[in-house]
């Protein structure tokens, strides 16, 4: 059963109630709230992800409410919780979706060692990963949500998950988050991508977030094996350009870039390295997006 | 240093060493990659004149210029911790 089989009162009634067990990727997440941004979110969203019995494994317990308080009337907020606990500060109401997310996004990065954890989009096409690791403005969602609406697979917007024996990676396709400008450029690009409703004055800035497309969703099962590692780095005006970098460079990129390299200690060195000898590393420089899918889509026909 | 406590990897000449008992990552230039190698290969301790003698390129290193970048790579490695001086 995935979540679109729900009525909406059904769907209501399991997250204001026992919870939603909804399953993204390998992921159980057990999600509870009354708020409608929250309820309105899962629903278009999370329509195509598989929900779980109501009896089973949860791998997170996640709440995002109100708090009791005054400022539920003068200036409402939403809590995210964890376990019963907050490790957040609240935010104002009108993100409690984007907070869910955010939240998400915390579970994992802090709790899932089973995998190596890296902070980087990817893509699949014919069994080949697109890895994109980078800092937050550096265009790795927008190129990834460009990508996918041109064919390529969604493993995951932002957080990449290498599975420690095989070095695969294990798709976690949830939505992909978009801040700012890039909200627009992917309606310009993409006018079929199915967006949310931007959130603004977030920490930051502008949010909406992009569905996965419904065939990335289904094919969670499926691994991929990296084959490219790509730091993108968007610059108003600049030319789409792919330049060689070397692979012990990259390899100290994923390494910064991942949440648990040193949980995992020399494990988490061989694996990467293996990463790294597999594919081919470079530096992208990009400034408009249809010229950047450009060179994507000929190096995935080549591959 | 114990020699199971330093991993590595190299491609192109450019090198990624891991040291087990700081868990601390580096990334190694070509010589720094390559003066590791002759320590790790090593019985006992080295001096300068022999790190260079067995590197693959001697004669690029050797001479006072190319000692004195051994020199400089060795501080480096102590400063790390990947290497250390032979206590008198």
């Amino acid at each position: 059963m995935i979540v679109a089989d729900l009525s909406h009162q059904e769907l209501v009634r399991r997250l204001a109630g026992a919870g939603l067990r909804l399953r993204t990727g390998p992921i159980v997440n057990r999600i509870q709230s009354r708020l409608a941004k929250v309820i309105h979110g899962v629903a278009l969203h999370y329509a195509a992800c598989p929900i779980e019995n109501s009896e089973g494994f949860a791998d997170f317990h996640v709440r995002v409410a109100q708090p009791r308080s005054l400022r539920r009337w003068l200036a409402p907020q939403v809590r995210f919780q964890f376990d019963g606990t907050g490790p957040f500060l609240p935010l104002p109401a009108n993100q409690a979706f984007a907070m869910l997310e955010w939240g998400l996004n915390w579970c994992v990065s802090s709790h899932c060692h089973q995998y190596l954890i890296v902070h980087a989009a990817s893509v699949e096409r014919s069994g080949c990963a697109l890895l994109l690791p980078g800092d937050p403005g550096s265009g790795k969602s927008t190129l990834c949500a460009g990508l996918v609406n041109r064919g390529w697979r969604l493993l995951s917007d932002e957080l990449t998950l290498l599975d420690l024996a095989a070095g695969h990676v294990v798709p976690l396709p949830r939505p992909v988050s978009l801040k700012n400008a890039s909200i627009d450029a992917i309606r310009r690009f993409s006018p079929d991508a199915v967006l949310g409703p931007p959130v603004h004055d977030t920490v930051k800035g502008s949010v909406a977030h992009m569905k996965a497309p419904t065939d990335s969703v289904r094919r969670a099962t499926e691994a991929a094996r990296p084959r490219w590692i790509v730091l993108p780095h968007y610059e108003s005006g600049a030319a789409a350009r792919l330049a060689p970098l070397s692979k012990a460079r990259a390899f100290m990129h994923l390494a910064d870039h991942a949440f648990n390299y040193d949980v995992h200690g020399r494990r988490g060195f061989e694996l990467l390295g293996q990463v790294i000898t597999n594919s081919d590393c470079f530096e992208f420089q990009y400034g408009a997006l249809e010229d950047a899918i450009a060179v994507f889509d000929d190096a995935g026909r080549r591959a | 240093m114990p020699h199971d406590a330093i991993v590595w990897r190299e491609w192109n000449g450019e090198f990624v060493v891991r040291n087990e008992c700081s868990g601390s990552t580096h990334l190694l230039a070509p010589l720094a990659g390559s003066v590791l190698q002759v320590l790790l290969e090593a019985d006992g301790a080295l001096i300068v004149a022999d790190i260079a003698a067995r590197l693959d390129d001697p004669a690029a290193a050797a001479g006072p210029e190319g000692y004195a970048a051994i020199d400089a790579v060795l501080s480096e490695f102590n400063r790390l911790g990947l290497a250390q001086p032979e206590q008198q």
